[in-house]
């Protein structure tokens, strides 16, 4: 690119070399003083760097306005080489007379935005290595601003030292940009939201890898506290922000602690200063987390006894019996995604005989649910048209089974072993059938079985102990039976028996 | 053209297909000129956009709505639910007027104290009554209150049997509706949409699930109160969502379904070879036109003929032994809510699928002795009370509760103002309409026995926590059936119709089990 004479300077009268040499000094004067504010800036970064405290009022309210100003910088560099590029026409080219004033302007506003910039790292509690980045970015393209303005305004044999600066500038403008961008939306702001496509087309990852892998949700530390950390504390705890030099994102940094020391004393809650902070009251100074609401006394509890026990990684999650049932209560339902596929699969071994069945028996034999390989059988509605001899073409795919209801069926004890090999069965129902004592007694296999329903059958209180081994059992329906209300009951069956 | 449709008819009678044979005469050269042009640029369209925009497939398109499709023969043919159910079938009790809930569940002790005083008008403000005119008067409850069961549920000395159950009941207090007119607000309640011509929720049930017992009506209808509800049929229809899936009203005496019965002197078996031959017919009409509205027709002659020997038994009642009789208080021959308890009762371990009871006459507006809230009122509270009592422990000690879920309300709420039709103090007590709080509970099916859910304000006007709206109600029990609301849609006028609508609902997860 050839640097077209000074135009700017061609207003020179008779004096040549008396104004020429006043006019180098006073440019001089003026190129130096456009530097100093450039080396103040990396002076200050230099010596006092972003580490992750908050400070004054003053500092952090001017430092806001950095994500604002700084867009004057990088539109008013992109411009240059615009205005280069176009002047080479030669319709355009006294666009290149306004190149060394557009300069001029964007190493102010490059290095009054790494000012404010530096403002907002130094007071708005970062650290890290991405704020450290964008911060010497910005820094380093003040000062490259200002060697292209110049080499721009005086050296027209160095022109292609000018162009290696502006590409250089170029560069430096949209890696700052990019890791400015990831500070405010997020390390993958630009691919977080690309389509599946276009993903694929350009060899990106699928966002999900970004994100590492989450703690275990068996464990107390997964299914329990780390979750609170990452709802209420990893904003300004987390990766890119981490205040007090402390980071919840994770059980190695928890542990790690900040620049207080150690957070946590693992099996020591009121000795921990995390747990502290979260318990004091919001107006008190060390309060956490700072200007929001405080966690809920279930969260505070489930903390607390967390680091009670250790503050463990792998302890189990219901290691701790009076834990506050925090997730229990969901507050939003999620629905559960089908995958055909899956399901097909393991469908697959028994699929053949389900539907051979469906053809003998119709609306008797079906699936507990579109996603699962479960069955429910429902012979109540055939009445006495079904027997003992039915029952045993349901054998291939017994253990399937998880709801039966037999009810006014005409089985008989003889189908006892049949019903126990239906090992999983979550819930039975034998309402009026002459099924009776013997064959409930046989039903001890059926260890998931979670209700029972005998009402109307000719049952006694005999078969109460068998019943009261089964040990997920939440509900026996004995109504109508030979068992009556004031039976002595077993007391594992007390709270669980209905008539 | 006389000419021509003489040939359409030659063309159409020999058809495999009629609709598309019609479809066929229809198309003009400009159809295809135009298809030509926008066909080929939406082609190019489609193989690019589809890599490029995250469309309805990438986010799974076949799994955006469930396939639903069954057999023409068997259009009530039973489909698992999209996952594992907690709730197999539905009573819901609709008590159409809507009941007073100061009455009966919400104990509003500052409302009492506050009793006759001017209303603030502050609670007037942009509101819009049926009737309440000029300044009313505060109205505090006409009942004492008191708590019941282990979970201390507050109740009023109406319900004496229902109480019993409180603690296998979840109150939800702070439902809300934009209707305040009975017919608009009964169709929001029961098709999610104030306007006439949506599914009701029983229709979209029994499309979602089909029903077990195919000689009986998925879903079941019966009237008590001497009135149809002011929303009237389409309470009950399928709407959009084919015929076959509306419905059914039975009487729970004489005959259950009208016409149901052989005319005297047609044996079952001349109806049976009557029926062949309009299958006949019937069958070769389908063979020349393929519409599937025929197999509906034969599905439909099939079934009523079934249904001869299962309804009428299903609904006998005097079947029941005198113990149930009085149990439930039913009089077999009479047209009571007590009656239907019992037949839902019956419907339900039958396998019927969705069972309705609308019970007329809680609109307590004060207007006469009979729509009086310490009159007429307490003459209602008597005929459900005891009736549902029974039907609560019917079912629980028969295990059905476990996965049935029974619904009791009404369509919104009343006003904790003295209703003062046309600003006049009036001879009788009444409360106007109140869209803004009302009381729906819930027994069985997955719902969390013995507690309240949403708290109203200290007059019980309006909700101050954990407003439930109906979709989020309806969103609610269709998950408790086992589905996603948003799954759970019929391909109509262009759109995913869904019980719910199109605004956002919430499935109240606070009251799952």
């Amino acid at each position: 690119m050839s640097v077209p004479d000074r135009i700017s300077d061609q207003s020179g009268g008779p004096s040549v070399t008396a104004s020429d040499h006043r006019r180098f000094l006073s440019r001089s004067r003026f190129e130096f003083a456009m530097l100093a504010p450039i080396l103040a800036v990396a002076a200050l970064a230099t010596f006092w760097p972003p580490d992750g405290n908050e400070r004054g009022e003053w500092v952090q309210f001017i430092g806001r306005f950095h994500p604002l100003f700084t867009h004057f910088p990088i539109a008013l560099f992109l411009l240059v080489p615009i205005l280069e590029i176009a002047g080479r026409n030669a319709r355009f080219t006294y666009l290149r007379l306004s190149v060394n004033f557009v300069l001029t302007l964007a190493t102010i506003a490059a290095t009054a935005a790494a000012v404010l910039g530096w403002c907002l790292a130094r007071s708005g509690g970062y650290s890290g290595r991405l704020i450290t980045q964008h911060m010497w970015g910005g820094v380093s393209l003040s000062i490259v601003c200002w060697i292209c303005w110049l080499l721009r305004a005086r050296l027209r044999e160095l022109a292609s030292a000018y162009t290696v600066a502006l590409a250089l500038g170029i560069g430096l403008v949209s890696w700052t940009g990019y890791r400015g961008g990831q500070l405010s939306l997020g390390p993958n702001h630009l691919t977080e939201h690309m389509p599946g496509g276009l993903r694929a087309l350009l060899g990106v990852g699928s966002n999900r890898e970004a994100f590492g892998l989450p703690a275990d949700p068996n464990t107390f530390y997964g299914a329990r506290i780390q979750p609170i950390f990452t709802a209420r504390c990893i904003n300004c705890h987390g990766e890119d922000k981490h205040k007090g030099n402390l980071r919840l994102d994770g059980y190695k940094a928890l542990m790690r602690g900040g620049k207080n020391g150690p957070a946590i004393q693992a099996g020591n809650a009121q000795a921990s200063d995390l747990f502290r902070r979260i318990s004091l009251p919001a107006s008190h100074d060390d309060f956490m987390p700072k200007g929001k609401s405080p966690l809920t006394p279930d969260q505070v509890k489930a903390i607390e006894l967390w680091i009670g026990a250790g503050a463990s990684q792998t302890l189990a999650v219901d290691a701790i019996k009076n834990a506050p049932s925090g997730p229990a209560s969901p507050s939003e339902v999620t629905f559960a995604e089908v995958d055909p596929a899956a399901v097909a699969k393991m469908r697959s071994a028994v699929a053949p005989a389900i539907s051979q069945l469906q053809k003998q028996f119709p609306n008797v034999l079906d699936y507990d649910s579109r996603g699962s390989a479960d069955l429910r059988l429902n012979a109540s509605l055939l009445g006495s048209k079904f027997g003992d001899r039915d029952l045993e073409a349901f054998a291939p795919v017994a253990d399937h089974i998880v709801i039966a209801d037999f009810s006014r069926t005409a089985v008989t004890d003889h189908s006892a072993n049949a019903i126990a090999a239906m090992k999983r069965l979550r819930v039975l129902r034998i309402v009026n059938t002459q099924l009776t004592d013997a064959a409930l007694s046989r039903f001890d296999a059926l260890n998931q079985l979670e209700s029972l329903d005998v009402y109307g059958a000719p049952i006694t209180p005999a078969v109460l102990p068998v019943i009261a081994k089964l040990p997920k059992l939440l509900h026996f329906y004995a109504g109508q039976t030979g068992i009556r209300p004031g039976n002595s009951v077993p007391e594992a069956l007390a709270g669980k028996i209905v008539f | 053209m006389g000419g021509r449709s003489l040939d359409d008819r030659q063309v159409r009678s020999g058809s495999p297909n009629e609709a598309e044979l019609m479809l066929l005469q229809s198309r003009t050269r400009r159809h295809f000129l135009r298809n030509l042009g926008g066909g080929l640029g939406s082609l190019f369209l489609g193989t690019l956009a589809s890599n490029l925009v995250p469309s309805a497939k990438a986010s799974g398109a076949e799994n955006y709505g469930l396939d639903f499709s069954r057999d023409a023969r068997a259009p009530l043919s039973p489909l698992p639910p999209q996952f594992p159910a907690r709730a197999r079938r539905v009573i819901y009790l609709h008590m159409a007027g809507a009941p007073s809930q100061l009455e009966l569940f919400e104990y509003k002790p500052e409302l009492k104290r506050l009793d006759g005083q001017d209303c603030p008008a502050s609670f007037l403000a942009g509101k819009r009554f049926a009737f309440i005119s000029g300044v009313p008067k505060l109205l505090g409850s006409q009942y004492p209150f008191h708590q019941a069961g282990q979970s201390g549920q507050w109740i009023s000395d109406r319900l004496p049997h229902i109480e019993k159950h409180a603690d296998d009941i979840c109150f939800i207090k702070s439902m809300r509706t934009d209707q305040f007119n009975h017919a608009p607000a009964q169709l929001l309640v029961q098709t999610g949409n104030p306007r006439l011509g949506y599914a009701s929720f029983g229709s979209w049930v029994i499309y979602g699930l089909g029903t077990e017992n195919q000689n009986l009506p998925g879903f079941i209808v019966l009237l008590s109160g001497g009135k149809s509800p002011d929303g009237g049929k389409q309470l009950w229809s399928s709407g959009f969502l084919p015929s076959v899936y509306q419905g059914v009203q039975c009487r729970s005496h004489g005959e259950p379904v009208l016409y149901l019965d052989n005319p005297s002197g047609v044996s079952r078996s001349l109806r049976r070879s009557m029926l062949d031959t309009i299958d006949d017919i019937n069958q070769q009409t389908y063979a020349a036109f393929g519409n599937p509205e025929t197999v509906t027709r034969i599905a439909q002659y099939e079934m009523a003929f079934r249904m001869q020997m299962d309804a009428t038994d299903a609904m006998d009642i005097r079947k029941e032994p005198d113990s149930v009789h009085a149990q439930y208080g039913s009089k077999p021959g009479e047209t009571s809510f007590a009656n239907n308890c019992l037949v839902a009762r019956r419907l339900a371990e039958r396998g019927v699928r969705f069972i309705q009871l609308y019970h007329w006459g809680w609109d307590s507006h004060g207007a006469d002795a009979k729509e009086a809230l310490n009159l007429g009122f307490n003459d209602r509270c008597r005929e459900v009370d005891q009736p549902t009592a029974a039907l609560l422990a019917d079912l629980k000690s028969r295990g059905l509760l476990e996965d049935t879920l029974v619904v009791w309300g009404g369509e919104f709420g009343r006003t904790p103002m003295r209703e003062n039709r046309g600003g006049q103090q009036m001879k009788y007590v009444g409360r106007d309409h109140n869209p803004g709080a009302f009381t729906i509970w819930l027994a069985g099916g997955g719902v969390k026995p013995g507690i309240t859910h949403g708290v109203t304000d200290e007059m019980g006007y309006e909700i101050v926590k954990d407003p439930v709206e109906i979709r989020d109600l309806h969103a609610t029990l269709l998950y408790l059936l086992g589905f996603d609301h948003h799954k759970l849609n019929y391909r109509f006028q262009g759109l995913e119709q869904k019980l719910t609508s199109v605004k956002p609902s919430r499935v109240v997860a606070e009251i799952l089990a």
